[in-house]
């Protein structure tokens, strides 16, 4: 580089044209309206998180909601029944005068249920047995939580268990 | 440059920088007015997130990023104007006072550069940035901003021999 020092001395004298005192006034202006909250022209600061991962959280959420949707509303059917069925059968039958009271103490009703999809695997195309017609093999593992309670003494009921669901999609051919 | 920008100095750091940052804004556009907002521009923006002055690399860096933004804006106007002015030669202001015709070859030779070797002199010359610094701002790495650096002064050179 002391080849060019003496080079880069003369180059050093070349002075750079001066801004014009306008810009001066223009950054002035620019500055005391940024600080009353209004700089006209000047790019917005950025939010600290981005909005496409913004977005797709939004709708990888609202999926869940969705599936937990469908799938509460089917297991809500199968557990109505169920615990209908497996009532004592005095529900069923009329009853004397006065037993109206431990009837309805002994009665859980359900209150809610959460089936949160915590992971979706494609497993690809498969033959279902005797089928010509291919289907699509999706693996869904979901954490199932219901809720019953007692309306009259207050007690709840509250199960959670994993699950796993096969879904066979049929595929259309083109 | 022993400034942290705020309200108070923020003149003293732009008297400082302002002409640097204009010639460096003027290797993209050849309109001094134009120059001046794209660091109007730059150095607001950057005045407004407090940044430490000492982190110079942020500043140019955004005053190439805002030129480079105002070309792709601009190329309508531009095609608009070149067509407007066919024929006539184009008026292109000096980026230095120049004082005698040595200055001037110079300034001339500065102008047949390469654009990459010229944007670095312009910084480590004229911006007294360190190889470091240029590299944050230009992205490149510091070996290659230092070796367009030395090719840049040894083609100047060479390009001032007499024939």
């Amino acid at each position: 580089m002391n080849d060019f020092s003496e080079f880069e001395n003369e180059l050093k004298k070349l002075r750079p044209v001066q801004p014009s005192p306008v810009l001066f006034e223009r950054v002035e202006q620019a500055l005391e309206s940024c600080g009353a909250g209004a700089l006209a022209g000047a790019t917005p600061v950025r939010p600290p998180y981005n909005w496409w991962w913004l977005g797709f959280g939004l709708a990888t959420a609202g999926i869940v909601v969705l599936f937990a949707a469908i799938n509460f509303e089917r297991e809500h059917r199968l557990d109505t029944a169920t615990v209908a069925q497996s009532s004592p059968a005095s529900e069923m039958r009329p009853e004397a005068p006065g037993t109206e009271q431990s009837r309805v103490t002994g009665r859980f009703v359900p209150t809610g249920g959460t089936n949160v999809v915590y992971n979706a695997r494609d497993e690809g195309l498969h033959f279902a047995d005797g089928s010509e017609r291919p289907v699509r093999r999706v693996r869904y593992r979901t954490q199932q939580i219901w809720r019953w309670r007692n309306p009259e003494t207050g007690a709840s009921l509250r199960v959670s268990y994993p699950s796993e669901e096969i879904v066979l999609i049929p595929v259309s051919g083109q | 440059m022993d400034f942290i920008a705020s309200h108070e100095n923020w003149k003293n750091c732009f008297s400082e920088v302002a002409p640097g940052l204009l010639l460096f804004a003027r290797q993209w556009v050849q309109s001094a007015a134009d120059a001046e907002d794209i660091v109007q521009e730059a150095f607001v923006k950057f005045w407004r997130r407090n940044h430490n002055i000492h982190n110079r690399a942020l500043l140019y860096s955004a005053v190439r990023s805002i030129a480079l933004d105002f070309i792709r804006r601009d190329k309508r106007r531009a095609r608009r104007e070149a067509t407007v002015y066919a024929g006539t030669e184009p008026s292109i202001e000096p980026q230095f006072e120049l004082e005698d015709d040595t200055q001037s070859a110079l300034a001339a030779a500065m102008d047949s550069l390469p654009h990459d070797q010229r944007e670095v002199l312009v910084l480590k010359i004229w911006n007294d940035l360190t190889f470091s610094e240029i590299a944050g701002a230009l992205r490149i790495s510091q070996n290659t901003a230092a070796s367009r650096y030395r090719y840049a002064l040894s083609n100047l050179k060479k390009s001032l021999q007499p024939q």
